[in-house]
This record gives structure tokens, sequence and C-alpha cells, in this order.
């Protein structure tokens, strides 16, 4: 990709995502992740509205009026970017899954910054290819999206494993950290199980739709991208259609059982869908 | 037809060598030739079941190298031959002049002269494939029965329809070989042969035996005289109001005359006695006119490779048919 063109895209994507994030994502974002750090500031009188959880029950004994605390928003939050680059993400019927996944890094990045975070990430296939350690700053998050959109990957594979444990060595404090990844990876509880106690991991599935079924287009020529293998499939035969249909929900609901059993919010988004509605459910769930 | 079979370029045929080199490449490069589709994952691969289109998919690549094969063996010109043609083309002429007058029907031979003649006459013409040959029949006059021609099939039925009486009787000894000659003269067989088939002395006709045998020395006509007959007496049938009586008759047989003439014109003079003997002696004749035989070996060769031009073509049809029907592979 040529520079000037390269720039132009970077542009246009952080006008793009940098308008859906002001307008849409602020809010929740902020909401979602505001008021959670630990720094405590002052204690004011309980108005209506206010969360029981943070009443102060010491000072409101000793007031006879209920007060609670408030809490300095966690000026240092930090957000990182755990960014699928395997070579599965170049497939896709409308759009590859690497664009969706660069365009939803960049709006989640543009959030963070808005929220004055610090904002970090970390490309992986089945190694680490690249590591941008969290800062704040618009130059910085302009490198970052360079990088999602012009990055090219060295390996091929996906192991999801290896860059929760590499998050778990850069990153000792807590971060929110977002994989998002196509998930086609089946080796990585351990990591996650680890990792989502000393992070707060937010899974964000991009998925293509032909992924999950199979259309009736006699004999297939398919190529496996992350391994290399060439295959043929029949899927003139009903049956294989069904097998596969079957394998693929099992995949998926044996993914979602994983990331519910730790308690990390998940969101599947399509290639083809827009992408801001499943993300602001996800955040409203948050 | 197959052992028929040969191939105008055989050479070629080593080509079929190259196949299962072909096929190999063939099969070992399969992969990289298609076009693939670039999917994400393979791990649905063992739920699914192999089906038959998976299996024979292959079995297009064999349309084709047996479309190849064919095509080879085509190339390689295959022919039909046959060898039927003529391989004679200088015969002989020969003009059989047979005697048909009374005495002919003499029984010293069985069953009578001109039966055994024609008989033995039609042998010799039937051995005699590659002459064209003549009839001319004659007594009291001379006519010919059948003009020179190859087609045998008819000299024997025009020699069987012989009959005497059909004509005065006698023995017009001149004329008969002046219509002989008159039929070979303007042959141009290099040799020209006259059989003069006789029992008795010219006694009838307008030409004189010798001016004939002159007329047949200039043309080059050889004579060969046959004189038939028993020595002594022969019994000869003759009819009466109380039915067929013999008579034994004195054979008269004008050999010097028939010698004179077989000598002057370069050919022989055989006297037979019996029919064996008068076999013996058309063996004889057929020995000395031995046909020069150029063999000119004219091998027809049909070209036989259209039908395998047609089955590599329906084999390729075949192919796209299956490569673009049954195992049509996207992408």
């Amino acid at each position: 990709m040529e520079t000037s063109e390269l720039l132009k895209k970077v542009r246009k994507i952080e006008i793009k995502t940098k308008a859906l994030s002001m307008q849409i994502f602020s809010g929740q974002y902020h909401s979602a992740f505001k008021g959670r750090g630990m720094a405590f500031s002052e204690v004011r009188e309980y108005q209506y509205g206010d969360d029981v959880r943070f009443i102060d029950w010491k000072v409101t004994a000793r007031f006879h009026r209920p007060y609670v605390k408030v809490f300095e928003e966690e000026r240092e939050l930090t957000v990182m970017l755990l960014i699928d680059a395997s070579a599965s993400g170049n497939f896709g019927t409308r759009n590859a899954k690497r664009e969706s996944i660069s365009e939803i890094a960049a709006i989640l990045a543009f959030s963070a910054a808005q929220n004055n975070d610090k904002v970090g990430a970390v490309f992986f296939s089945s190694e680490i290819e690249k590591y941008i350690p969290p800062q704040k700053g618009r130059t910085h998050l302009l490198h970052i999206i360079r990088e999602l959109v012009d990055f090219q990957p060295k390996k091929a594979g996906t192991d999801i494993g290896n860059a929760l444990k590499f998050l778990r060595n850069v990153q000792k404090r807590k971060s929110t950290a977002f994989i998002l990844s196509d998930f086609m990876d089946n080796r990585y509880e351990d990591a996650l199980k680890i990792a989502s106690k000393a992070h707060e991991l937010i899974a964000i599935r991009i998925y293509d739709a032909f992924e999950n079924e199979l259309p009736d287009w006699g004999l297939l020529r398919l190529h496996d991208n992350e391994t290399g293998e060439d295959f043929l499939i029949d899927s003139s035969r009903a049956e294989n259609r069904k097998a596969f249909a079957l394998f693929r929900s099992e995949e998926n609901r044996k993914r979602a059982a994983l990331l519910n059993k730790y308690g990390i919010t998940h969101a599947s988004i399509s290639t083809g869908e827009d992408y801001v509605k499943p993300l602001i459910n996800m955040f409203a769930k948050l | 037809m197959m052992e028929n079979m040969v191939f105008a370029h055989p050479h070629i045929l080593w080509l079929l060598l190259a196949l299962p080199f072909l096929a190999a490449w063939i099969f070992l490069r399969e992969k990289g030739t298609h076009p693939f589709l670039h999917y994400p994952d393979s791990a649905f691969r063992n739920v699914m079941k192999k089906t038959w289109k998976q299996r024979l998919c292959p079995v297009v690549h064999v349309f084709r190298l047996l479309a190849l094969a064919v095509l080879i063996v085509a190339l390689a010109r295959p022919q039909s031959k046959s060898k039927s043609s003529s391989k004679n083309i200088e015969g002989v002429d020969i003009v059989m002049a047979m005697d048909i007058s009374g005495s002919m029907l003499a029984e010293d031979f069985s069953p009578n002269r001109l039966e055994a003649s024609k008989q033995l006459a039609q042998e010799f013409v039937k051995a005699r494939t590659n002459d064209r040959i003549a009839v001319v029949a004659f007594s009291g006059e001379a006519y010919t029965q059948c003009p020179l021609t190859i087609d045998h099939g008819i000299l024997a039925n025009r020699i069987r329809q012989l009959k005497s009486g059909l004509i005065p009787d006698g023995t017009a000894l001149g004329d008969g070989l002046a219509v002989s000659i008159n039929r070979i003269r303007q042959s141009s067989a290099k040799s020209k042969v006259i059989i003069l088939l006789t029992d008795g002395v010219n006694n009838a006709g307008s030409i004189d035996p010798l001016t004939a045998s002159d007329i047949a020395k200039t043309y080059g006509v050889r004579v060969y005289t046959i004189g038939v007959g028993t020595q002594g007496l022969a019994p000869y049938p003759y009819k009466t109001p109380f039915g067929v009586q013999y008579q034994n008759v004195q054979v008269e047989i004008d050999e010097p005359l028939l010698r004179k003439i077989a000598q002057e014109t370069g050919g022989s003079y055989f006297r037979a006695t019996s029919k064996d003997k008068l076999k013996s002696v058309f063996e004889e004749i057929d020995k000395l006119e031995k046909t020069k035989i150029e063999v000119l070996s004219f091998e027809h060769r049909a070209e036989a490779f259209k039908p395998l031009v047609w089955i590599a073509l329906l084999l390729l049809l075949a192919e796209l048919a299956a490569r673009f029907f049954i195992f049509k592979t996207l992408p």
C-alpha cells in the first residue's frame, strides 16, 4: 500500500470511527469504565439515584443522614487491544474479517482516547507479531491505526493463549483488554483463565456468515489459510451441509460457554452487518 | 481386420511411453493448477463425509489421457491393408479353336471327344486365370463362340454351350484358324497363342490351312495343334430308325498338316489318343505358355484414423461434461 493511500485510509478510519465513538460510544464507554477506579475523593450526601453500594455507612451513622462515597475517576485506566492478525482474517464474503477487526479496533481506540485512557495494542498470530505499549495522545493513536491498516503478519496461525500470556507479562497492572479475533483456535482456555483474573477481558468475535452455513455449491476446493492445506469438500450433499452447520453451532456454543465460565463479556459481529449495534449492546451489558 | 492393420508412422507410437509420465505429472501438479477458495480453517473436514464425487474427481484427467492416447494412435496413421488388387499385368492371349464336327461325337473318349475336350478346355481355362481367352468353334464353317475375355466364368459357360451340329458338318481347319487369327491379331499381348483342336482332315472351308498358318506366322501367333482320336478305329454313333447304332470308323487325322502348322508358327503338335492324354496335352501347353508375371503388388491402404479421432473427440467431450457438470468444482 502506498503511503498516501495509507494515510488517506488512516484518515478515513479516524474520521469515521472518531465520529462514531463521540456520538455513540463515548457515553456507553464512559459509563462502562468510569468510577470503577479505586481513588476515593470525598463523601457527599446521598441523592436519589445513587448506587446504594457506595453509601458510606460510618459517615451516615455519624450524621444520621445517608452519605455516599465519591471516587475519583481512574485516570490511569489502560485499554489493550489484542488484535488477531492471523491469515484466517483474510477471509470474508463482503469485507475481510481483518478489515472489520481494524475498524472496530480503531473505534475502541478512539473511544478510549476520548476517555483519556492509555491505549496499547498487541498484534498476534501464532506468535506475537507486534507490541505497541499503551500511551496517550493523538499521534500514538494514529500510529496504532496505521498499523491496523497496514500491518502484515509473518505467521499465518492463531494462538490466542500465547497473546494472553504475553499480555500478562507486559501489563502488570489491571487493564481492559479487548480480544479482537475470529477465535479460530481452541487451545486458549488455560491462558484465558489466568488472564481473566488479572485483566478485564472483553471478547469481540468477528465472523463471516459463510463460516456458519455451507451453501450448496457442489464440489468446493478450499485452502486453509492458516495451515496452508488444500482440500476438497462436497457441499452438494445435504448431510454434509448439516454436519457442517452442526459443527459450527457446536463450536460457537462451546466458546460462549467457555467465555461465560470466566465471566468474560463477549459479542459476535458478522463482517457483513453493522457493528455499531452489537457493540452498543455489549457495552450496555458491562 | 485387425491383422491387416499397419501404421504409416509407427515411430509416433513411442509417444505413448510418455503418457505415464504425463499422467504422473498431471496428478502431482493437480493441486497447483486449481484455484482454491481461501478459507479460514479446516477443522470441519472430519465431520463431513467423503462422497463418491470427491473420490472420483481425478477421473476427469483419465478421460483426457485416454483421448491423448487415442490421438497418438491416430497420429501414427493406422491403415487397413488390402492386397486384393491384380498382381499380373501381362498375360497371354489364347484362342481355343475347337472342332465341333460330327466326328467329334465319336466315343473313343468318354463320354465322347467333344464332351471330353470341352471339359478339359474348361479346366484349362480355369487354371489360366491371368490370360484373356477366346473360343472359336468350327466344323464346316467357323464362328466365334466367345471373344477374348478375362471373364473366365463366361468362358466356361460358352465352352459348355458348344454343341455339334450347329453349323454345317465338315472340318474347315483353315477357316477355324483364320477366324481365330482374326480374333487375336489386334491383341496387344506379347504372347499370342491359338490352340487348335481337331480330329479330322481339312475338307471344307474357303481358306487353305497352310495359308492360315502363314497368316498366323505373320501376326506372330503361335499355334498349338492337337489331334484328338485314338489310333485305328473309333466307335461312331449314328441315328437309325431303330435307335442309335455304333459303327467303327477309321480315325483320320491329317497329322503332317497339323505338325507343319505348329512348326511354322513356333508351336507344337500333340496327339491325344485318350482323355488322359488330352489332359496331359493341355497341361503341357499350360506349362509351355507360362505367363510372364510381373508381380506388381498393389497394396491398397485405407486410412483408419477417422474413428479414432471421433473417439478422442468424444472422450474430450466426456471430459468437458464431467469437468463442468458432474465434477464441477468451485471456485
